[in-house]
């Protein structure tokens, strides 16, 4: 009560939600059946719960449920889940003398958080988890056509600097691939790329560009080297970027050159496909 | 438990019955990476309405329930079938909102702060009545302590019963009733010369007509 003679608004708010005790409510009822000013409260405090109920219901803009939908997709793939375009490696490298070896590679970090499937993670961390030897090995074991083609094309001196084949872990001495100067340049734009942007001409976001400083690492290599052999073809041009603000190495390799055709590979730091393989032009 | 709302299921053209919201995120932890965006597809706008309205600011609530959708993507597994989806989504995005208005430290307001605020706001006639209104409601609501904000949000204005808000705030039925009667209180003061205004738009008496037309 307020001075004796009124009810404060948060009693009044309490018997009408029915918390007070039978004897409180029968006073403060017998009150309010002979004081105005209290009815008055009573019917105010029923106007805050109809004022609020009359506030509009808006659907969320567009551009926020866009926002949401990006940022579940980047979940997922941070999570590694299982792309349909994508190789399974596990299940190709799995009875490869080297997968029963310790792992001696820092694995790069996915993502601490916690992701829905401990199995998918696994899973995606296992694509590089190989020691290094083995992956060069690999590489020599896939390089096959490609790389002697390669040798071949481009003499020592004449290649572009950038990342080699082998990487720096195979010794000069017992490398059959020394003399091999990548055929491709690592650049590092840092640009970060849309898918429509992949789909479009590319040569003006990451053309050859004689003496742009390249960033070549041994992993970068390894993974192009990787998708190289998978097409049997060397890439036009590798751009190590961003594709919708993740990490990633865009490869460009030629589908068909008379008809300026591109085929854009997409990966991330574990060298699995951030984005289907798909088609784009160069000029 | 009965979910907060009631949920038209969209009407799948086949005929067949849509899959529950249970299933689907079974679907989503089985692998299924077209689960989830259903789930979002079914709940954004409410999720929207819950967070724009219990943090009255479009760019927070838009963090909030991007926050909430994608913990709640991670954390699929730690649902208990015991619940409702629906209810465990929406604990999810009050809690993503509790926590920002937490880390903006909202400062709870004294009640005679309130009755100024209420002095101040005079009332502006304007075709625009109903959006202004609106504006007022929410921006009085963020004058109430987060609990009592939020508890206010599920009940007055999305109309879930005491018992849903209770399961999703994670509290008894007894600690919403009286979160909801206090914030209540602390509303009727600043909100009443709204209630006024809107006597008068509505021409309910010949004084309200007078006032109205000059």
């Amino acid at each position: 009560m307020t001075g004796d003679t009124h009810y404060d608004l948060e009693i009044l708010a309490e018997l009408a939600e029915g918390l007070l005790d039978d004897a409180t409510a029968l006073e403060v009822r017998s009150h309010l059946a002979i004081c105005d000013a209290c009815g008055e409260s009573l019917a105010g405090l029923a106007a805050v719960r109809e004022l609020l109920s009359a506030v509009p219901v808006t659907a969320m803009p567009l551009g926020v449920a866009m926002r949401i939908d990006r940022a579940l997709e980047a979940e997922a793939q941070r999570g590694g889940l299982r792309l349909v375009e994508e190789p399974d490696w596990d299940e190709i490298m799995k009875d490869s003398p080297w997968e029963e070896k310790p792992v001696s590679e820092p694995e790069p970090q996915v993502l601490p958080e916690v992701v829905p499937l401990a199995a998918r993670r696994k899973r995606s961390r296992r694509a590089w988890a190989m020691p290094i030897t083995a992956a060069a090995a690999a590489a020599v074991v896939f390089g096959g056509v490609g790389l002697a083609t390669q040798l071949v094309a481009s003499g020592p001196g004449e290649g572009v600097t950038g990342g080699q084949v082998a990487g720096p872990a195979v010794s000069p001495e017992k490398s059959p691939l020394k003399t091999a100067e990548a055929a491709w340049a690592v650049r590092a734009s840092g640009h970060n790329y849309t898918s429509r942007e992949l789909n479009g001409p590319l040569l003006g976001y990451f053309g050859p560009e004689p003496g742009t400083g390249s960033n070549s690492d041994e992993q970068t290599d390894k993974c192009v080297a990787r998708k190289a052999n998978e097409l049997d073809r060397q890439p036009i041009a590798v751009d190590r970027a961003f594709y919708n603000g993740q990490d990633a190495t865009i490869m460009a390799f030629w589908e068909d050159k008379t008809i300026n055709a591109v085929r854009v590979v997409v990966v991330g730091s574990n060298c699995h496909n951030l984005r289907p393989e798909g088609l784009a032009t160069w000029n | 438990m009965t979910s907060p709302p009631d949920f038209p299921q969209p009407a799948d053209p086949s005929g067949q019955p849509a899959l529950s919201d249970a299933d689907l995120l079974t679907r989503h932890i089985g692998g299924d990476t077209t689960a989830f965006s259903e789930i979002v597809k079914r709940h954004r706008d409410r999720m929207w309405a819950v967070a724009l309205r219990t943090l009255g600011d479009p760019d927070e609530a838009a963090d909030a329930v991007q926050d909430a959708f994608v913990s709640a993507y991670r954390k699929a597994e730690s649902f208990r079938g015991d619940a409702a989806v629906t209810t465990w989504l929406h604990r999810i995005v009050v809690n993503a909102c509790l926590d920002r208005m937490r880390r903006k430290s909202v400062r709870p307001v004294a009640d005679d702060e309130l009755i100024e605020a209420a002095e101040r706001d005079m009332p502006l006639p304007d075709q625009t009545a109903e959006r202004e209104v609106s504006l007022e409601v929410t921006a009085a609501l963020k004058l109430l302590p987060a609990d009592q904000r939020a508890a206010l949000v599920l009940v007055d204005m999305m109309g879930y019963s005491v018992e849903d808000a209770a399961a999703v705030l994670d509290v008894p039925a007894g600690t919403v009733k009286s979160r909801c009667a206090r914030g209540r209180a602390k509303l009727a003061p600043i909100l009443s010369h709204l209630r006024n205004r809107s006597d008068l738009t509505r021409v309910s008496s010949p004084k309200g007509a007078e006032l109205r037309d000059g």
